[in-house]
């Protein structure tokens, strides 16, 4: 069987899992919306936590907040588990699917028989949505495909119970009831937009927020001294895989938040949030900027006239600037 | 970035035809308003992939050298080209972490009987004759 389920491609797979299964409940609502509604932008870098061997650098909130955010402000009821005994988890997958009901998963990619080679590492923050079952197949919608596919439950199983760091568990989400569901308002986005400010401006630790990314300007200086040219590369790659790779819509989230701002501008009639908008465009360029001349010491171990240094220099400019955003952001917010 | 600048260079071998994996930019037009834009890749992106990819070959590379000198177990061969770390490892089978760095000696693997052995193979997925050689 197989729900009638609209497959929507996407550029980030949780914001787009969500926006698939609201459009299913006839929500519809555009990807950069969602991500702004979850606050769903953030920065942190953690270098005492480790995935993949390397420190943490994260250009979003935690795997699963933005489902929970973005429901509980339209006031839509949800359910989520997690599970001890994989066979448990299946068969819970499979009742639930039964009922009609399309179903939100958080995986890990290292089994994920269909992405290239290449990305498959032990990364335990991937959704995507199961909509149907055919015989042993479960019927996928993973909103980084173009297409829906196929996964069979032996694979399912696999990803859904991966290990390493954050293990899924078995992690599924679903929506329950939309009886108590309220439109989209004026009110929601501000509310979001300042919940955004928030994290980026006011966590007082300073691997948070935009100044984090002067934390790991610090820290990139460092890293030579630290851990040596080969292994100094290697944690530049983990940041550029982290910023660029399939699933953030360009710069870490910068260019979907830029999107999400220039619609909020259009909806609050807030012609000023269009400015904020462009600004941060300007930011993701920056990013953009960073990740090209970053790449050069993957292809030569010494590029000549670039050093760490350089690139600390440009992400403590990024630093400043996404600092000055967000601060002017929330005033302009806060004072209507 | 405006919406003529979205690269479109260099998308890596997908395994799965039809799901045709793509990545999805945001980017401005020429009047200022935002578009999503499909992207088949980008190659710094694609560098830093490559450059994390071959590391690990290499990495393992290093190890079965040491395992045919005699200093690991097949098994630490076998953790290093799956990129498992002990931890992990520990997390899939059941033994705790300590058990795992001791099967990496040689020693200690060889001494190791059946049951242990398949749970290892089972979450390595791979057969325990597999797991014994370093192929």
């Amino acid at each position: 069987m197989e729900i009638n389920f609209e497959h929507g491609h996407g550029a980030h797979c949780e914001s787009a899992v969500v926006r698939n299964l609201l459009n299913f409940y006839g929500v519809r609502l555009s990807e950069p919306m969602v991500l702004g509604l979850g606050a769903g932008i953030f920065f942190c870098h953690l270098p005492f936590f480790k995935v993949n061997g390397y420190a943490m650098t994260s250009f979003r909130y935690i795997s699963g907040r933005i489902f929970s955010d973005v429901t509980k402000t339209l006031g839509i009821e949800y359910r989520k588990h997690s599970f001890k005994d994989p066979d448990e988890a299946m068969a819970k997958l499979d009742e639930v699917l039964l009922s009609g009901t399309p179903v939100g998963l958080r995986v890990g990619v290292y089994n994920l028989t269909y992405f290239p080679k290449e990305y498959r590492v032990h990364f335990n923050g991937h959704n995507l949505c199961v909509i149907g079952k055919e015989g042993d197949d479960y019927i996928i919608s993973d909103p980084i495909g173009q297409n829906k596919n196929k996964l069979s439950s032996a694979d399912l199983k696999k990803v859904r119970f991966a290990q390493g760091a954050l293990p899924p568990k078995g992690s599924m989400y679903y929506i329950t009831s939309m009886e108590h569901y309220k439109p989209l308002d004026t009110g929601m986005i501000e509310k979001s937009i300042i919940k955004t400010c928030y994290n980026m401006t006011h966590i007082p630790l300073p691997m948070f927020g935009a100044k984090g990314i002067a934390y790991l300007a610090r820290r990139m200086r460092k890293w030579e001294k630290l851990f040596g040219k080969r292994e100094a590369a290697l944690n530049l790659a983990q940041i550029i895989r982290m910023l660029e790779e399939i699933g953030t819509g360009g710069a870490g989230f910068r260019f979907m938040y830029a999107a999400f701002l220039q619609e909020a501008s259009v909806l609050l009639n807030r012609p000023a949030l269009n400015q904020f908008s462009m600004d941060l465009t300007a930011v993701g360029d920056l990013w953009r900027d960073f990740s090209y001349n970053a790449a050069r010491f993957f292809k030569q171990r010494e590029p000549e006239g670039l050093t760490y240094n350089d690139l600390a220099v440009k992400l403590e400019v990024i630093s400043a600037r996404e600092l000055d955003i967000f601060k002017r952001l929330e005033n302009s917010i806060k004072r209507g | 970035m405006k919406v003529k600048d979205v690269p479109q260079e260099d998308p890596f071998v997908q395994p799965d035809r039809d799901v045709s994996l793509c990545g999805r930019l945001f980017a401005v037009d020429d009047d200022g308003k935002y578009q999503e834009v499909p992207s088949k890749g980008w190659s710094p992106r694609n560098d830093a992939v490559r450059f994390a990819w071959n590391n690990w070959g290499e990495k393992a590379g290093k190890v079965r050298e040491k395992v045919l000198a005699g200093k690991y177990s097949p098994l630490a061969f076998h953790m290093a080209r799956v990129r498992m770390t002990s931890g992990m490892l520990a997390a899939y089978t059941g033994f705790s972490r300590r058990q795992i760095n001791k099967f990496c000696k040689p020693k200690n693997f060889a001494s190791l009987d059946s049951g242990a052995l398949s749970r290892l193979a089972e979450a390595l997925y791979m057969s325990v004759e597999e797991l014994i050689s370093i192929d």
